[in-house]
């Protein structure tokens, strides 16, 4: 059985096409998720004792649940348990949004000590509501330190979109594997949808790394 | 009759000799044919203005940023770069390099202590590890150094239950224990409170009087100006200026020396002519 | 509301267990393979070898391109046009195994960059070798640093196996399909499922934070007053 890279081109530009689906996929879920990530750790800060109770446990269950299991949860689960039914794509980007809500504050929280706590204490010398400190004094530090971090959480999500082929969105891998099916050569097309992923994220990461350099940039 | 036979005193090399160091980064020469020779026992001091190369100067020095062209010699032993006989250049393994290295003792002006370990420790670490000397010889030499810096009942401390002036005798310490030919200071009183500055310089001060050979870069100009015997200008990349510290300030023969000095006075008037603070 | 069903997860509770057994055992030998190619990697890329470093550069870009699920597919399908027959479980744990490494090189990477470069230039400056000035200066900095991530990274990697279910390993995630298939009660399974994953990760997240309350004694932030706690802290009561 001889390894034919024709093959791989020849199933690009179906995968590329479908790989589309993934990025919308992403895209979504991971504004969703820096969105309730960022206020979820505004509600931590709270310190709230059942509100951060109800959270902890939350967060133990997503970060101690397979993406997988929880697509599965939202597809199958949901429909049985209560009639509610989402399409495979809306399922997938409401499980993968959820997860990587609780992550990214998760990762905010390992980055807040890092801030200095002087400013916090000027600022509130100065009169700043918590609103604005938020907003104006540590946020800004925050995102820029955790910048890393969150690029990673977006490589995570671009991949998570791939376990969507399970509950039988057509998005790139499920398009490569009906390819090797049809012509019961598995292999050459995954390393077509393998590329279009590296595309995907090895994008992402030279972003990512275009921020790092501006942010360092704007510390000397 | 002739009284006994004098011989003359035996050959010290130099504690640190420096020839045509040269360092480019990029389009900008960082060291521009740094040439000089410091005595045992001078007191050197190191000024020019900021990006002037003395930081450059100084990582080079320990050959932690190996120069274009150029050697240094500690004690009389090339550091980094060899020159043997016939002036075959070799360079150093690193390992080498490293035996050399501690010759040099240098204080950070951000200290650099191990935070990880007792102050007591960061002076061990390195006579354990480098010098492998015995445990309880290190403890004792690190003991002693701590009571001559009066800081002995700190030993046990971590560096960040420390104060700056603390920290920086815990790191002079470190640098010392290695009996180095030489002490290298940057910018030794520019992390401390105003009111410690006078402290610092007067540690400077008594390890001159006992004949510590030591270059000290700094800002601080009456320390330049009273304790150090030798002063040197740099002043992008090059030393354009050497000599006894009143002489160089008050010398008007470089005009970026002397422009320097003048401004030094717009805010001192007194200062060239000052007399040397009570010690 | 929503009317669980224990009986289902009861009665398949041991087909459950079986499979939890399967997943510990792949993810153990995952964690210490990952962790061992992450300190090489790690040490590869701050060499001053810049081919190494390259190297390991596009490791590490490969797999955090690609989702897990196709590096697995890639191994398992690759394998065999190679030439090399192995059973699934051994696909899987490879698989998985590289890429954690990845994952790893990247904290490490990222925790000593993160330390002050006089750290290591102080160490240097005296005399110390390259290895020595790692393991006494930079290492024991950089291991309460990296328990967060790397607790992160590894609960990741033991969600992450359950993808390997995919190539029919028999481990948790598969036997809760094929219970799924048997009961057609999904909720219930998938629960218990995610329960059993649930406990195996918050025990390891319980063990990691002992862990990590040991090695950071030492450690404090020194502006951490109560006012800066009200914003910085997550955790603990209220500041009354």
């Amino acid at each position: 059985m001889k390894f034919d890279p024709y093959l791989i081109l020849a199933a690009l530009p179906r995968i590329s096409d479908a790989a589309l689906l993934n990025l919308r996929i992403a895209i979504i879920a991971l504004c969703l998720a820096m969105i309730g990530g960022t206020a979820l750790t505004v509600v931590r800060s709270l310190k709230i004792a059942p509100v951060n109770l109800v959270i902890r446990v939350m967060l133990s269950f997503i970060r101690g649940t397979p993406i997988l299991v929880q697509i599965f949860l939202v597809y199958y689960g949901l429909p049985a348990a209560t009639g509610l039914r989402l399409a495979p794509e809306v399922a997938g980007i409401a499980a993968i949004a959820i997860n990587s809500t609780f992550f990214i504050s998760e990762i905010m929280r390992g980055s807040l000590p890092e801030i200095d706590g002087g400013q916090v204490e000027a600022s509130t010398a100065l009169g700043l509501p918590p609103r604005i400190i938020w907003r104006r004094v540590i946020l800004p530090q925050l995102f820029r330190k955790i910048s890393p971090m969150l690029i990673n959480e977006g490589t995570v999500i671009v991949k998570g979109t791939a376990l969507l082929s399970v509950i039988t969105v057509v998005e790139a891998l499920r398009v490569a594997q009906q390819i090797g099916a049809a012509r019961f050569r598995p292999f050459e097309p995954i390393i077509a949808a393998a590329l279009m992923f590296l595309a995907l994220n090895l994008t992402l990461m030279l972003v990512g790394r275009l921020l790092e350099r501006r942010f360092a940039r704007e510390v000397r | 009759m002739t009284g006994p036979a004098r011989h003359p005193p035996a050959y010290q090399p130099p504690a640190l000799c420096v020839s045509n160091l040269n360092r480019r980064f990029g389009s900008v020469k960082a060291l521009d044919e740094v040439y000089f020779e410091i005595p045992k026992g001078q007191v050197v001091s190191l000024v020019g203005p900021s990006g002037c190369g003395k930081s450059t100067l100084l990582r080079t020095l320990l050959w932690l940023d190996p120069p274009d062209e150029g050697f240094v010699q500690v004690g009389g032993q090339y550091l980094g770069r060899e020159k043997g006989p016939g002036g075959v250049v070799r360079y150093q393994s690193r390992r080498e390099v490293d035996r050399i290295r501690p010759r040099i003792g240098m204080v950070y002006q951000s200290l650099n202590l191990w935070p990880h370990m007792t102050a007591l420790g960061n002076v061990l670490l390195p006579q354990i590890d480098v010098a492998r000397r015995p445990a309880a010889g290190a403890e004792a030499n690190a003991r002693r150094l701590f009571d001559r810096l009066q800081i002995g009942a700190l030993a046990d401390r971590r560096p960040f239950e420390l104060s700056g002036g603390q920290k920086q005798r815990v790191a002079i310490a470190r640098a010392l224990a290695m009996e180095p030919e030489i002490m290298l200071f940057d910018e030794p009183t520019s992390a401390l409170d105003p009111e410690l500055v006078g402290e610092v310089l007067a540690l400077l001060r008594e390890f001159a009087a006992t004949g510590m050979t030591m270059m000290v870069v700094t800002h601080e100009l009456a320390f330049a100006r009273d304790v150090a015997s030798r002063l040197m200008f740099m002043d992008r990349g090059r030393i354009v200026a050497d000599g006894p510290p009143r002489q160089v300030i008050a010398s008007q023969a470089n005009p970026r020396v002397a422009e320097f000095f003048d401004r030094v006075t717009a805010f001192h008037p007194g200062f060239r002519q000052d007399a040397p603070s009570k010690e | 509301m929503l009317g669980l069903d224990l009986s289902i997860i009861w009665d398949n509770l041991p087909l459950f267990l079986e499979g939890a057994r399967m997943t510990l055992f792949i993810v153990l030998i995952a964690f210490v393979a990952g962790m061992s190619i992450g300190a090489l990697a790690a040490a590869a890329a701050l060499s001053p070898w810049r081919l190494l470093a390259w190297l390991v550069l596009a490791y590490v870009g490969l797999m955090r391109g690609i989702p897990f699920i196709v590096l697995l597919f890639l191994i398992h399908f690759g394998l065999p046009a190679a030439g090399i027959r192995s059973p699934a479980l051994v696909s899987g744990t490879v698989a998985l195994s590289f890429f954690a490494g990845a994952y790893y090189t990247e904290i490490i990477r990222a925790c000593v960059r993160a330390l002050p470069k006089g750290q290591w230039e102080s160490a240097r400056a005296i005399g110390m070798s390259p290895w020595s000035a790692t393991r006494q200066v930079i290492v024991p900095q950089i291991l309460a640093p990296m328990v967060p991530p790397v607790v992160n990274c590894t609960m990741t990697m033991i969600k992450e196996s359950s993808v390997i279910s995919s190539i029919t390993v028999a481990e948790l995630t598969f036997s809760g399909l094929v219970v799924q298939g048997n009961t057609f009660a999904p909720f219930e399974v998938f629960v218990a499922v995610a329960t059993i994953y649930w406990f195996i990760c918050a025990s390891f997240a319980g063990l990691a934070r002992l862990f990590e309350k040991r090695l950071a004694g030492a450690r404090r932030n020194q502006g951490m007053t109560p006012l800066v706690g009200r914003y910085l802290i997550l955790e603990g009561k209220r500041a009354r």
